[in-house]
């Protein structure tokens, strides 16, 4: 029953990638194009909508994942201060005019920066030989205030067309998605997700509890750990593709789980399909709607997504992990 | 006896009344002036104030004597202490940049306090002009106004002679400068007139222009922007002028569709727009500007509206031409 659910998510995100593809601020109709039609369409929305497929895939699936790991439904990629981290050195790169890697520079300075913090945040939960969630989250707390303190300093600082470039990064940014970028992406997001969708059965016994995961074979820190290297993979593949987009990752298993139920070998799967179908819609409404303007990706996903996640609760009763 | 008393009264009263009213009048330059803007700072070297400045903004770097004077903070966020410290005989401030609430403050600090409210190229011959009323430079504000006057409308019949090119010649609006003669300088002055538009059916025609601030993200000078008149005036167009905002963050869809004939990108603060500008142009290498190799990198001199902005424009009109 629930693969047949699988199977209609899947082609409806197939449908909703098509049409963020083809409609656009402007509708491109994929026969007859003209050559600044099939530009625009392979060099520009191509790869767009490709990037943010991605993003929303690595944000939904990291988000379920460390749902389960620290068995808190409030937990978000963000949480762990791997996006504060990235938030900093991307700004840092932005406001200081770094471009040493050319197009390059920004994506790559937010990676490190993920990859950094995440580093610091394992060592923090690190304890008696494993990784303990309520250290995870307080390190992750602690050094997110740390970074984004830092972050506001920096920003108080800076010149004010270095402040607005920063901002524009930080609320989410697809308009720089290229061929280019999409190589790296697709790599860390696939091993990151095929990490996550292997170990589902490990996930699942860690969320009712580390003894019962014991007895049932599996060693508690040893799945946690490799969890969450794969959480913080997909998150700073995410954040260097495309700037920090929140939402996604805290509220998309929870819709996947109302849909879905709480088994990780589905949700994991579905909250990847479903949080790169939401910041494709997203994506699509906010270059159409002020066209030419483009709005902020993650504005716009919180926007669409907030509204329709509050209905559900109201509607559904449960929201547990 | 009465009688002579009330005359006496009435002759004082008088006395007293008119001295207040002439007493009201400035006469004399202030000596200690504080300038919260790098555009306010530039104009009034420009006029010969220099010596008088005693505070400048962070930002303050044109001409290099400004870069000696002491720093009051930046532009969004002026140290009201620091100011208070400087006695200042008179602060003057912009509406564009400068935070409303300063003046509020000063004004209850019993300091002197001038806001320059011009923001368009046009408003700023008249702006210099009221400026120099209160600073007491009446003859120095008239002769740097009248400059810039005299450069703009020989750029405006450039552009009016370039827009006239291929269709009849429209009427174009002539706006003369309501103060024209002071009792102190009849016969130096000339009316000048500034060709503020062209004709609504001059659009056909017309050499199109994109000015890019920044490339990645894409940040265009839209409408009601320096550039935008510049462009304007020397009778060209700026396909961003669309947008509703004065610097959006702009589709590149869209400059693809709307394929300019020249693109001009301006300087960043310390920044080679050449290596950060690479990407963008790459991915728009199906426009004519760049298949035809218009692009040209300015200056800032049109990002304060100074009198650099006339350097501005002739730099714009060598590009464009």
């Amino acid at each position: 029953m629930s693969h047949i659910k699988l199977i209609i998510l899947i082609l409806a995100s197939l449908l909703i990638f098509s049409c963020a593809l083809f409609l656009g601020p402007t509708i491109i109709f994929p026969f007859n194009l003209s050559e600044t039609e099939r530009t625009i369409l392979f060099q520009i929305r191509l790869p767009r909508v490709i990037v943010a497929m991605l993003m929303g895939m690595a944000l939904g699936a990291a988000g379920a994942v460390l749902q389960g790991i620290l068995r808190n439904p409030l937990a978000d990629p963000y949480i762990l201060g791997i996006s504060s981290g990235a938030s900093l050195t991307a700004a840092l790169g932005i406001i200081g005019g770094m471009s040493f890697l050319g197009s390059f520079t920004v994506p790559v300075l937010a990676f490190i920066g993920a990859v950094i913090t995440g580093g610091i945040v394992g060592m923090l939960g690190w304890k008696r030989g494993g990784l303990w969630p309520e250290r995870l989250l307080l390190a992750g707390v602690g050094l997110s205030f740390l970074f984004s303190a830092l972050l506001m300093l920096m920003m108080s600082l800076s010149t004010d067309e270095g402040l607005r470039r920063a901002m524009l990064w930080l609320f989410g940014d697809l308009s720089l998605s290229e061929w280019s970028r999409i190589p790296y992406g697709l790599i860390f997001v696939v091993v990151g997700i095929v990490v996550s969708a292997t170990r589902a059965k490990a996930l699942n016994a860690l969320i009712l509890g580390d003894e019962f995961a014991h007895s049932l074979g599996f060693s508690p820190q040893r799945e946690r750990s490799i969890l969450f290297l794969s959480v913080g993979l997909l998150t700073a593949a995410s954040v260097s593709l495309g700037g920090m987009i929140g939402f996604i990752g805290l509220l998309i298993p929870h819709i996947m789980r109302f849909f879905m139920g709480g088994d990780s070998r589905m949700l994991i799967p579905a909250s990847a399909i479903g949080g790169g179908a939401l910041l494709c819609i997203a994506d699509l409404v906010s270059r159409s709607v002020l066209s030419p303007m483009e709005l902020p990706a993650g504005v716009v996903t919180a926007i669409i997504g907030a509204p329709y996640f509050l209905y559900l609760l109201r509607r559904k009763d449960v929201l547990s992990v | 006896m009465i009688k002579t008393i009330v005359n006496i009264i009435s002759i004082v009263t008088i006395f007293v009344m008119a001295n207040m009213a002439f007493a009201g009048q400035t006469v004399s330059t202030p000596t200690r002036i504080v300038s919260l803007a790098p555009s306010i700072t530039e104009i009034l070297f420009a006029m010969g104030l220099g010596d008088n400045i005693v505070g400048v903004t962070s930002f303050c770097d044109q001409p290099e004597a400004a870069k000696a004077k002491k720093k009051i903070g930046g532009m969004s966020n002026p140290s009201l202490e620091a100011v208070v410290l400087l006695k200042p005989d008179i602060v003057v401030m912009t509406t564009d940049g400068n935070p409303k609430e300063f003046e509020l403050r000063l004004r209850t600090l019993n300091i002197r306090t001038y806001v320059f409210t011009a923001r368009r190229i046009k408003e700023l011959p008249k702006g210099i002009r009221e400026l120099g009323v209160e600073l007491g430079a009446r003859g120095k504000a008239n002769a740097l106004a009248q400059e810039i006057e005299i450069a703009l409308s020989k750029s405006g019949s450039r552009g009016k002679e370039h827009g006239d090119r291929g269709q009849g010649s429209g009427g174009s609006r002539v706006v003369k400068n309501p103060e024209l003669f002071t009792p102190l300088e009849v016969g130096r002055v000339v009316p000048p007139r500034i060709l503020t538009g062209q004709a609504p059916h001059s659009e056909l025609n017309k050499t199109k222009v994109l000015f890019i601030v920044w490339p990645e993200p894409l940040i265009v000078a839209g409408r009601k922007t320096a550039m935008d008149d510049a462009i304007t005036l020397l009778g060209y167009q700026n396909i961003a002028s669309g947008a509703k905002s004065t610097y959006p963050k702009y589709s590149l869809e869209e400059v693809i569709r709307q394929a300019p004939d020249v693109i001009c990108i301006g300087k960043g603060s310390g920044m080679d727009m050449r290596a950060v500008s690479q990407g963008i142009l790459k991915r728009l290498k199906t426009v004519p500007a760049v298949k035809n190799g218009k692009i040209c990198y300015l200056s800032d001199s049109l990002y304060r509206l100074g009198p650099r902005v006339i350097e501005g424009i002739e730099e714009l009109a060598e590009c464009l031409k």
